[in-house]
Order: C-alpha cells, then sequence, then structure tokens
C-alpha cells in the first residue's frame, strides 16, 4: 500500500484534482477551513456534484486542518486540538488564491490604520455593518464587487481606485488609469493620493481596501517554490468559473497520471 | 507591592533601551516606572530597525564599542533566558570595486582595533561564503560574530520580565511636565504623577523634548528615516549570511538582512528629516533600495516583495549618549541613533551603575526573575506533534503563511505587557508578518483582538494608533 497523494486545498480546483488523482491513487484531500468549497463556498451545486463524486471515488477528507510542513514523503497538519503528520506520497497544492498586497500594487507611502486586504473586510463586513464613511477600493478583482456592495449596503460611499480603464460597476465615485497610488494618514488614513492622466490627486477616504489582481496564495513551508520536490501547484490565477476551477484541477491530475504510467 | 506612585527610577520611553534598563533594574532592590507615550511597546526605531545585533559598528574606544563589545559574546544566553529569536549567522560586507576593496582593508584594521573578529576574504572565498552574493565582488570581510534578532521581541521580552519583576509598564502615558523638589521629582503624565528620586531619558528621537521638560540640557535631536523592503521567506530560505554594503566615510549603507522570521529586510536608506512622524514610503526609494541590494545580491528580486516601511532613529548631535545630565544630577540619558538593540544588555547594566554612582543605591534583589516560560511556536517547533497536548488551540492555526496559531495569539493578549492591537499581536507573534500580509488571517486576529480587549470588530485597535474601521 503506498501513501496517498495528498492535495491540500479543497475549492473547486483541489476538488476537480482529488476526483482524478482518485482513479489512480488513494487520495487525501486536506482544508483548513471546515467545510469544503473554499472562497467558492460550500453549497453551491457546482461544488457539492465535486464533492459527491470524491466521495464516490473514495476520496479521503480531512476538513479544519492547515497544511504547515511538507517534506517529501510527509505533510504536517494541524486541525482541532490535534497535529500531525500524514505520510504522503506527493503534495499538490490548491490553495488558492489572495488579493494583491500593497508591495503587489508598488503602493507606496504612510501604514497607517484602517487599510485592509478585501479578503479580511469581507469577514468584518460581515460582522459590523457600518465600518466606513468613504471606503477607497482599489482595483478590480474578484472580491471588489463583493466588499463594495455590503459596505455600500451599510451606508459607505464607494471609491473605486483601478490601474485599467475601465470604470467598476460597483463604485459611487471612480478613478481609473492610475499609474502610481500613495496611502496618506499618519495614524489614519485620510487620503489615496493617485496620478491619473499625468494629474495628481488626493482622494479623501476613511478605509481603503486592496482588491486587485489575485495572487497564488502558498503558505506551506517546503512547498513553496514551483521546484519544491514532490511537490505540484494547482491555483489557476485568471478569474475563471467555478467549473473552469474544477477542470484546471482535473486537468493537471490527468497530466500527471499520464507522465506516470497512465490510468488504472 | 509597593506604592505605585513613589518610585526610585522613572524611565521615559518604551524602546529597546528603556525596556532594558527596566529590566535590569528590576532586579535590583529599586521601585521603577516606565512610561511610554504610544499604546505599545517598541513603536518607534525598536520596530524600525534591520534587527541587525553588530559585532562592530564603529571606531575604537569609544563608550558605543565598548558596550557593543560587552553585549555581543551573550546574546545566546540573554536570548534563551528572554525567548527572543536570534541567530548568529554572521556577517559579509563585500566590496564591488577596488576603491571598496581598499576601504574594506581599511575597515578591518578599525575591526581589529575594537577588538572584534574579522576576516578578509577573497572573491572566491566571499561566493564560497554566500553563493548568493554577486560574481563582482572582488573581496569580503566577514564578521562571524554579527547576529540577527528580533528587536520586537527582544523589546517586549525585557518590559515583560521588568513586569514580572514588579515593574509599573505605563503604555499610553504621554509625558507632560518633570518638576522638581529637592530631591524629588515628579513626572507628570497625562494619566498619572509619578513621585520619583531619578528619571532615565530613552526616549529616542524625543529626548530633546524630555531633557527641556526635566530641566536638563539642551540637546537635538531629529529623525533619521530610513525606508526598508522586505523580501519573502521563499527568498530568505536560500540566504544564510548578513551582507552589507563596504562602509563609505558618508554612510553605513544598505544591507541585505535576513531575519529571525524568515524573511529578509533591505535597507536601510538615511534621510535626515524634520517631521518626526513621517514614515511614508516613496517609489523612487523603493527602487533605489532594490537596485543597491541587487548590486549586492543579484537573486533580489522584486517579485520577492512583501512590504515597504519606513522607519526614524533617533538621530542627534550626539549618536551615542549615555550619561548623566550635565545640568540634572538625577536624570540620565540613555539614546543610540543605530545601535540601541546592539548595546542594549550592556547599556542597561551601565545605566544601573551610573545611577548607582548618583545615589540611587540599588542592590540586587534575592529571588528575581531572570528569565520568562518559553511560549512554544509551531512553525519552529522542532516536535510539533505534542503541543496540543500543552494547549488545544495549537492546533488551530491562524496565519497561515507564518503558522501563528490560536494559542501564540491568545498568550500575546494576554500577560502583562499584552497586545491591545492587531499590530501587537503582530509584532509579537509574527501574525500577517508572511507573503500574504494578513489576507487571510488578519480578520481572525481582529477578532482575538476585539474579544480580548472588549472592543467590536470595527473599533479595535489596528495599529498602535488607529481603528480597524472609523
Amino acid at each position: 500500500m503506498t501513501a496517498p497523494y495528498l492535495v491540500v486545498g479543497a475549492g473547486p480546483t483541489g476538488l476537480g484534482c482529488a476526483v482524478e488523482l482518485a482513479t489512480v491513487y488513494p487520495v487525501e484531500l486536506i482544508d483548513r477551513l471546515p467545510v469544503p468549497g473554499g472562497e467558492a463556498g460550500w453549497s453551491i451545486p457546482e461544488v457539492t456534484a465535486l464533492m459527491a463524486e470524491a466521495r464516490h471515488r473514495g476520496v479521503r477528507f480531512r476538513l479544519g486542518n492547515a497544511g504547515v510542513r511538507w517534506e517529501p514523503g510527509r505533510l504536517l497538519v494541524a486541525g482541532p486540538g490535534r497535529i500531525e503528520w500524514l505520510p504522503g506520497e506527493r503534495l499538490f497544492y490548491a490553495g488558492g488564491l489572495r488579493p494583491a498586497t500593497a508591495a503587489d500594487q508598488s503602493i507606496t507611502g504612510d501604514r497607517p490604520a484602517g487599510v485592509l486586504p478585501a479578503t479580511v473586510a469581507h469577514h468584518l463586513l460581515a460582522a459590523q455593518n457600518r465600518m466606513w464613511d468613504r471606503l477607497a477600493v482599489i482595483g478590480d478583482g474578484p472580491w471588489a464587487t463583493t466588499v463594495a456592495t455590503r459596505a455600500r449596503a451599510g451606508g459607505s460611499t464607494i471609491i473605486a481606485i483601478t490601474r485599467g480603464c475601465k470604470a467598476p460597476a460597483w463604485a459611487d465615485e471612480v478613478t481609473t488609469q492610475a499609474a502610481q497610488i500613495t496611502i496618506v494618514g499618519r495614524d489614519r488614513v485620510r487620503a489615496v493620493r493617485v496620478r491619473a492622466k499625468q494629474q495628481w490627486a488626493d482622494i479623501p477616504c476613511d478605509g481603503v481596501v486592496l482588491a486587485a489582481d489575485p495572487q497564488p496564495n502558498r503558505n506551506v513551508t517546503g512547498a513553496l517554490h514551483d521546484d519544491s520536490p514532490g511537490v505540484a501547484f494547482v491555483q489557476p490565477v485568471h478569474p475563471v468559473s467555478v467549473v473552469e476551477r474544477g477542470e484546471a484541477g482535473r486537468r493537471t491530475a490527468r497530466s500527471w497520471i499520464a507522465a506516470n504510467g497512465g490510468a488504472r | 507591592m509597593a506604592d505605585h506612585s513613589q518610585f526610585d527610577v522613572v524611565i521615559v520611553g518604551g524602546g529597546v533601551l528603556g525596556a532594558a534598563v527596566a529590566e535590569r533594574l528590576s532586579r535590583t532592590s529599586a521601585r521603577v516606572a516606565l512610561v511610554e507615550a504610544e499604546t505599545d511597546l517598541a513603536e518607534g526605531a525598536s520596530k524600525g530597525n534591520a534587527g541587525v545585533a553588530v559585532s562592530y559598528y564603529g571606531a575604537p574606544d569609544t563608550q558605543q564599542t565598548q558596550l557593543i563589545n560587552a553585549s555581543n559574546p551573550g546574546w545566546e544566553e540573554l536570548t534563551g533566558r528572554l525567548d527572543v529569536p536570534f541567530r548568529r549567522l554572521g556577517g559579509l560586507m563585500v566590496a564591488l570595486n577596488a576603491d571598496e576593496g581598499q576601504r574594506l582593508e581599511e575597515t578591518l584594521a578599525e575591526v581589529h582595533a575594537c577588538g572584534v573578529r574579522g576576516e578578509l576574504l577573497m572573491a572566491r572565498q566571499v561566493r564560497d561564503t554566500e553563493p548568493l552574493v554577486s560574481e563582482n565582488a572582488v573581496a569580503g570581510l566577514l564578521l562571524p560574530d554579527e547576529g540577527v534578532i528580533d528587536p520586537m521581541r527582544l523589546t517586549i521580552a525585557f518590559a515583560w520580565l521588568a513586569a514580572a519583576n514588579g515593574v509599573s509598564i505605563r503604555l499610553g502615558e504621554r509625558v507632560l511636565g518633570i518638576e522638581h523638589d529637592g530631591d524629588l521629582s515628579s513626572v507628570i503624565t497625562s494619566c498619572s504623577r509619578l513621585c520619583t528620586r531619578f528619571v532615565v531619558n530613552a526616549a529616542g528621537v524625543e529626548a530633546d523634548h524630555i531633557s527641556a521638560l526635566a530641566g536638563g540640557e539642551t540637546l537635538r535631536t531629529w529623525p533619521r528615516k530610513g525606508q526598508y523592503v522586505v523580501l519573502d521567506r521563499a527568498f530568505g530560505e536560500k540566504l544564510t549570511k548578513i551582507v552589507f554594503s563596504t562602509h563609505t566615510l558618508q554612510t553605513k549603507g544598505s544591507n541585505v538582512v535576513p531575519t529571525t522570521h524568515g524573511s529578509v529586510l533591505l535597507g536601510p536608506t538615511a534621510l535626515d528629516i524634520e517631521d518626526r512622524d513621517d514614515r511614508a514610503t516613496d517609489p523612487e526609494t523603493v527602487a533605489w533600495i532594490l537596485e543597491h541590494a541587487r548590486r549586492l545580491v543579484p537573486a533580489t528580486a522584486g517579485a520577492y516583495i512583501m512590504k515597504t516601511f519606513a522607519a526614524n532613529r533617533p538621530a542627534g548631535d550626539e549618536t551615542h549618549r549615555l550619561r548623566i545630565d550635565a545640568k540634572q544630577p538625577r536624570l540620565v540619558h540613555v539614546t543610540d541613533r543605530s545601535a540601541g538593540v546592539s548595546i542594549s544588555p550592556a547599556a542597561a547594566e551601565l545605566t544601573l551603575e551610573l545611577l548607582n554612582a548618583a545615589g540611587l543605591d540599588a542592590c540586587d534583589r534575592d529571588g528575581a526573575l531572570d528569565a520568562l516560560p518559553r511560549m512554544p511556536r509551531l512553525r519552529t517547533n522542532p516536535d510539533p506533534v505534542v503541543l496540543t497536548d500543552v494547549d488545544p488551540l495549537y492546533g488551530q492555526v491562524v496565519c497561515a503563511c507564518e503558522h501563528v496559531t490560536a494559542a501564540e495569539i491568545n498568550a500575546a493578549l494576554a500577560g502583562p505587557v499584552a497586545a491591545t492591537s492587531v499590530d501587537g499581536v503582530r509584532k509579537r507573534t509574527g501574525a500577517a508578518y508572511g507573503r500574504c500580509q494578513g489576507s487571510l488571517c488578519q480578520a481572525g486576529i481582529s477578532f482575538l483582538t476585539a474579544m480580548s480587549t472588549g472592543k467590536g470588530p470595527a473599533s479595535v485597535l489596528q495599529t498602535a494608533r488607529g481603528t480597524v474601521g472609523s
């Protein structure tokens, strides 16, 4: 009995990858959240279909466990009340995406309170209706719409600041073609200073949300580099549907299987 | 417990030097308070530095060099007692042309004159020692006793041990005035009036202000702004040495420094400014830092950048000032522009000697604590599977990049110098130090901090000065 193939990330990509690997290998699917689906959510039909298929193929679920450290042959996972090494033949990493950080976007300036990644703003808005009067949302990534819509429902005016030319539909005020972005505010953020079309302007705000281009999230020690031994990465970056993400996971698994002796 | 309004020594400033002095005095008979204007410790230069515990910094025969020499051999023992991350990586000063090679030889002479170990390396040896150094290196100076330390953890640990030994740590109290009446002084803060025999001025860039309030000498201090770029652990795990540029007469240059967390700091720059609250970065300087770092270590690609930040070190007419005030015999100044971390243990010892010479008359106290309990960390623990027996919450990873657990965060939110902000948790645990910069964990940390401080998710402090929501 060989050690199972480990898939970290039970979003659509990881599910698709696990389902396909399970046609040939024993598979264990790991996610830090207690439910599958990742950012797509656990209750949508595409995810429940993938779940049913995974169960049918004998995928073992280990939810509520965070992958921590990979050494070829084993993965350290931490879950409620229990930290353990899981034997693993290979690691398929489908850890999803995160919003671009200020550094990713070359945003400089002050580092005051009130500047949040979109994923964080999303959680906080879910717990508290009104966070800001004038919220500047930088970028038009997949989280921008949700955060802007929720914040506006809570009474905030939404200002969009984007690098591109397209004005997002979710904003009350828009600055496009931002070439350079600077945060202004000593204790709390009070403005975003933007150079657009050769003009500098201070856009007053009392909160900033970073919601630009999604970046692959890598956080398992020993599985950070494209060439980390024993690891394959499945993190489709471009905005794709839940179904397409599942397919991307399947494709990665299939090409591994094809390159390593084909299906059973 | 002593009457807390009556002290022998009031220390002004909760940076690394103030906290080190508090810790040293806490093991004596003296009654001590530490007053810090910000809501957390290590909010000035002590959080905005490269975290190098240097073996060599400057000219021989100075008090600063004596204090560095006295502090340097003890780091393993001290950081072991205080549960502070420290790695003696060794430093490599790199010459990229013949002029710099000449300058390195002069530096080596100074290093030896300081009584510090140093060895000149040929180009090939430089790259054998640190393969990531540029092929253009013509020579190197190996300084084997240089180390990296977590300066925030060091400051907080000093203060924590001081508090455990009975020192009153008073955060968020700004000193408004200092009055003298015979042999006693009153330090009037935004919250209280502290009666004391001695005042230690460890206020960093505010040292001029505190000296003026105390009727001491007219000091000149100003902020020297330094910008930094932080690179991901994915790059940091390849780098094994601190890489310094060759010192020139103008500046000690911008460096490439692995941190104890595994990330890499590039910088700092040095710009004397007037505005003490100016901690802004700018794209031109960030680009300069990257370009400069690439000359030393070409693999430092922009793709690894996690964040940029700026901080102000306390520059002044004296770059190092540890002495009794010339006008006020019961006022002791303890400031260092750039080497505060590196001198802190010995500076605290010397401060006690100065205070005793001035009549404090403090003697070491039996039974004083000299160590903190070791807090296991999931990320670095060699035997992580047993941690859930210590606390089941070790199984709950909050910060996915740095693998900081709820057990570690709750510990940071408890104790005598507990975190009261998201940043405070970050400084104590390393949560949100990683690549995603809190994208995954900052909501969780905000909630834990809000629960611990009795605030809501919008009104909880994000930084020492500002809340998450408005």
